[in-house]
């Protein structure tokens, strides 16, 4: 099986069929990580085709590492621009304890019960959960996305973790 | 080691929910997107480029014209001043030794600069 540079070498060089391969192969990370940071499928879904099309115009920047930390660093400034439109007066705060973003969430009775306890974190954390835990990013690879100190990217996680378990320890939630 | 091994039960969750998303309809929206936006740039480069043509075609024969006007303005001065030297020639001969000095200071401060 062809690697992700090797696609994506193939891709710079204008080849589609090289790119539809890397865009099949994220899809799933690049999806539930935009579904996860807005709480809406059809908000992130529109964000995941954002952040592919933004990769396709870029894949020649992309300069080998791991492909997965390239295109969700991409998927986060997507997030980003669409949060600004949506609420530009409010700066994101990672240390921020309150959920300051107006989320459209998904009411649906099937919604699953870890997407409930996700929406129970602050921003922040919720973000660093996301990035590290749900679409497999490393703590150092979070921090370069977002930008945020190391260690206040791993005291998220740390944190988030520790109240996602207790959210779905819950009866009511569980 | 990557840190996400210490919640790999939670990572499990996510990524179960991931598998879970249909990949084709997604995919192919996304690629379609990427074909229509290659194919309307491929649109506005020929159609700009094909006014940019036809703009410069339409000033060739103005273009040809101050060419030749030019080239017999060349040819007319250079005939004028070949008429103005014989004339200051048979007038004074003094005037063809400045000519030949200025010539000899031309021609030295044309090595000069090379050199």
């Amino acid at each position: 099986m062809r690697t992700d540079p090797d696609l994506a070498a193939d891709a710079a060089r204008g080849n589609e069929a090289a790119f539809a391969e890397l865009v099949r192969r994220h899809q799933a990370r690049v999806r539930g990580m935009s579904r996860r940071l807005t709480g809406s499928a059809a908000a992130g879904d529109d964000i995941a085709q954002a952040t592919f099309l933004t990769a396709w115009q870029k894949i020649g920047t992309y300069a080998g590492g791991t492909f997965s930390a390239w295109i969700c660093a991409i998927c986060w400034r997507e997030f980003l621009q669409v949060r600004r439109k949506t609420r530009p007066e409010i700066e994101f705060d990672e240390t921020a304890e309150i959920i300051p973003f107006d989320r459209p969430t998904d009411r649906q009775d099937d919604r699953m019960d870890l997407s409930r306890a996700l929406e129970q974190l602050s921003e922040a954390q919720r973000v660093c959960v996301v990035m590290c835990v749900a679409a497999g990013l490393t703590h150092r690879e979070a921090a370069e996305a977002t930008g945020w100190p190391l260690g206040t990217v791993k005291s998220h996680v740390l944190r988030g973790v520790e109240a996602l378990r207790k959210h779905l320890a819950k009866p009511e939630v569980a | 080691m990557r840190e996400e091994e210490t919640f790999q039960d939670l990572t499990s969750l996510f990524a179960a929910e991931d598998r879970a998303l249909e990949a084709k309809p997604f995919v192919d929206e996304v690629m379609g997107k990427v074909r229509r936006r290659a194919l309307m740039r491929r649109a506005v480069l020929l159609a700009v480029g094909g006014v940019g043509a036809i703009v410069a075609a339409l000033q060739m024969p103005g273009l040809l014209g101050d060419w030749a006007a030019l080239d017999n303005t060349v040819v007319n001065s250079i005939a004028s001043a070949q008429q103005q030297a014989d004339l200051l020639a048979s007038s004074n001969p003094l005037w063809l030794g400045i000519a030949a000095v200025v010539g000899l200071c031309v021609a030295a401060v044309a090595t000069m600069e090379r050199a």
